[in-house]
């Protein structure tokens, strides 16, 4: 028998747990090249903010050991070409598509997500809670008052799912975790980078013009497996599991932790392929296991 | 639609070409039909500890025989670790990728500038315009280096027929000074008839825009930065445009007009 690989999410559908991670697919047009992006189980397209960004002056990624850096600075198009050009071109394919959405105020995450209710395309929207918060003078992602506020504003003027996205930079994950859920969060979206900084010493210079950047790759897999976990065993909503995600035996282990679904970010920088050969990976690991479902794995890690 | 492929190749030749620069020739190339003069592969060498691929300018592609060569310069961790490699050796090449180089009108006299490592995509874009019936005594291909050993393979550009002018910084070889140098000892621009490619370090590439800009003559340059993905999707190897905003050397480029990039 054919492993069911579907799973369903506050009730959207996703054809197979593998998701494209925000910022590491543009809005698909680049990766349909690859491939057919209704083979995936859904996309996350890259934040988008009320005006559109250039984003930081470069060098703004740069590779390190197992991983890499990143301070892009939300380069994005912005919510009306957005809207015009990106989500019609999904508009063709059958796959969940999942809005990510950034902000400096929480009334800008608000606007946007009012602007996507009118449009159907946007599945559902994932809240990028790990930008600066000019109100708040930190992360929404470490605060979580007012990422229980950001999730509940939302939740209100957006009428179909919301996942808030979350942060490892704070001293408890499960907190924040928690808040999300009480402002009535559909799902987490667990992890984001991790703050880093690459030195050169020949110039004295931090590898980036930003100083630091956000750390992803294989180097932050144990990290995340680690929050998925800890979220797992804090809230009852379902948890997509993201980092360092590269074929589909770290997928086995994000579901063992906790998530029901992943998203594959920097490992479509090595191989624009990877959901496809994790997708036909889980399937056959799946057969071979005697599951019949991919949902027969979440949290059935055995601890000690 | 174009469709981006991934092939699976093995390392048919190889050969030192000193100074710590190498040619690798791969095959076979089973899915890429043809390929433009100034597009790159994307590399991974299986088994290393590199995360990222690198890029390469394709140096030549034999469509018949399936087979693609590169010639590389050890710069650091990736290009040391290829440069150990043997005839055998397998690696996964993404590509070919970029815009490549458009060709000009034939009543131009085409200049070449190729700068260190900036040679394998300006040869491969000779030896196109001589195969779509340009006139080799109309093809100057003006090849620069520190010095003498640093021209690597000009012995195979020299072969195709065309006019070949060294030059190198310390006057071991051909004209002492720089490429643009070179070209402005050498060429008279001013009467419209010529059109530019350059290829190099940076520094050359400014200077090449510099004196295309000024003596308004037409062309073309190829550039590079460091280059994550390769596709587009990580907005990595951005350099800002003139007329503002940023460009991705990856999907935009590599090879963009005289004067469209801030150099
Ligand atoms: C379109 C294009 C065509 C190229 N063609 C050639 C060629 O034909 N022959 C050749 O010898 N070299 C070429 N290069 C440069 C070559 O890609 C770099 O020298 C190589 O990536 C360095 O890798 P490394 O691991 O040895 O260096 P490291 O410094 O260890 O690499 C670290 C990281 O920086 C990146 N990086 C560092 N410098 C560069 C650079 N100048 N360009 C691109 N990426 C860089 C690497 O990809 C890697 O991610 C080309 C680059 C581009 C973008
Ligand atoms: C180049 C790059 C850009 C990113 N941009 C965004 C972004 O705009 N919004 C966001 O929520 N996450 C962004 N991320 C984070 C990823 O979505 C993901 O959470 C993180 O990279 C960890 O997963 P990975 O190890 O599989 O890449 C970005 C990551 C990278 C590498």
């Amino acid at each position: 028998m054919r492993p069911d690989l579907s799973i369903e999410i506050a009730g959207v559908k996703f054809s197979n747990p593998i998701l494209t991670a925000s910022g590491t697919c543009g809005y698909g047009e680049e990766l349909a090249e690859v491939f057919n992006l209704s083979r995936l189980g859904g996309i996350v397209t890259k934040s988008i903010t009320v005006l559109p960004r250039e984003g930081h002056p470069p060098p703004r990624t740069a590779e390190t050991e197992a991983g890499m850096l990143n301070a892009i600075g939300l380069a994005n198009v912005g919510v009306d070409r957005f809207i015009e050009d990106k989500l019609t071109f999904l508009e063709k394919y059958n796959t969940v598509v999942v809005v990510n959405v950034a902000g400096a105020k929480l009334s800008e995450y608000v606007e946007i997500s009012k602007r996507l209710a009118d449009c159907p395309r946007a599945d559902m929207v994932e809240l990028n809670f790990s930008c600066p918060n000019v109100e708040a003078g930190m992360e929404i992602a470490r605060d979580p008052e007012l990422a229980e506020k950001a999730v509940g504003e939302v939740k209100k003027v957006f009428p179909r799912p919301v996942i808030a996205k979350l942060s490892p930079n704070v001293s408890d994950i499960a907190l924040i975790a928690r808040a999300c859920e009480s402002g009535g969060a559909d799902a987490l979206a667990v992890i984001n980078t991790l703050v880093g900084m690459a030195v050169n010493i020949e110039t004295f210079r931090p590898r980036l013009t930003n100083n630091t950047g956000g750390l992803s790759g294989p180097a932050i897999k144990p990290v995340a497996l680690a929050k998925v976990n800890q979220v797992y065993n804090a809230v009852k909503i379902p948890i997509i599991g993201i980092g360092g995600i590269m074929n589909w035996v770290d997928v086995v282990e994000f579901f063992l932790c906790g998530a029901c679904a992943v998203q594959v970010g920097t490992g479509l920088f090595v191989e624009p392929d990877a959901p496809i050969k994790i997708i036909e990976g889980l399937r056959k690991y799946l057969s071979s296991n005697k599951f019949s479902s991919v949902r027969e794995l979440t949290g059935k890690l055995r601890k000690y | 639609m174009s469709k981006i492929v991934v092939e699976n190749v093995k390392i048919i030749k190889k050969k030192s070409l000193g100074r710590g620069n190498f040619i690798f020739e791969m095959a076979p190339f089973s899915k890429t039909k043809s390929i433009k003069p100034g597009q790159f592969v994307h590399i991974r060498q299986p088994r290393t500890n590199l995360l990222f691929r690198r890029a390469f300018s394709v140096y030549d592609f034999d469509a018949a025989n399936r087979t693609l060569s590169i010639i590389f310069k050890v710069f650091g961790r990736g290009t040391s670790l290829m440069a150990k490699l043997e005839r055998g050796a397998a690696l996964d090449v993404m590509g070919p990728l970029g815009n490549g180089f458009k060709y000009p009108s034939k009543r131009k006299t085409v200049i070449l500038a190729a700068g260190g490592i900036g040679m394998p995509p300006l040869y491969l874009l000779a030896k196109t315009l001589l195969s779509r019936g340009y006139d080799p005594d109309r093809i100057l291909y003006f090849y620069g280096g520190s010095s003498k050993a640093d021209l690597v393979d000009i012995s195979r550009i020299k072969k195709l027929g065309i006019r070949v002018y060294p030059s190198t910084d310390d006057g071991s070889y051909g004209f002492k000074g720089f490429v643009t140098d070179a070209i402005t000892d050498n060429v008279d621009l001013t009467n419209g008839k010529h059109h530019l490619y350059g290829c190099g370090p940076e520094g050359m590439l400014k200077a090449l825009d510099e004196l295309a800009l000024s003596k308004n003559l037409p062309g073309q340059l190829s550039l590079e930065a460091p280059m994550p993905c390769g596709i587009g999707i990580c907005l990595g190897c951005i350099k800002p445009l003139r007329a503002g905003g940023y460009t991705r050397i990856c999907r935009e480029g590599p090879v963009y007009d005289v004067g469209e990039v801030l150099l």
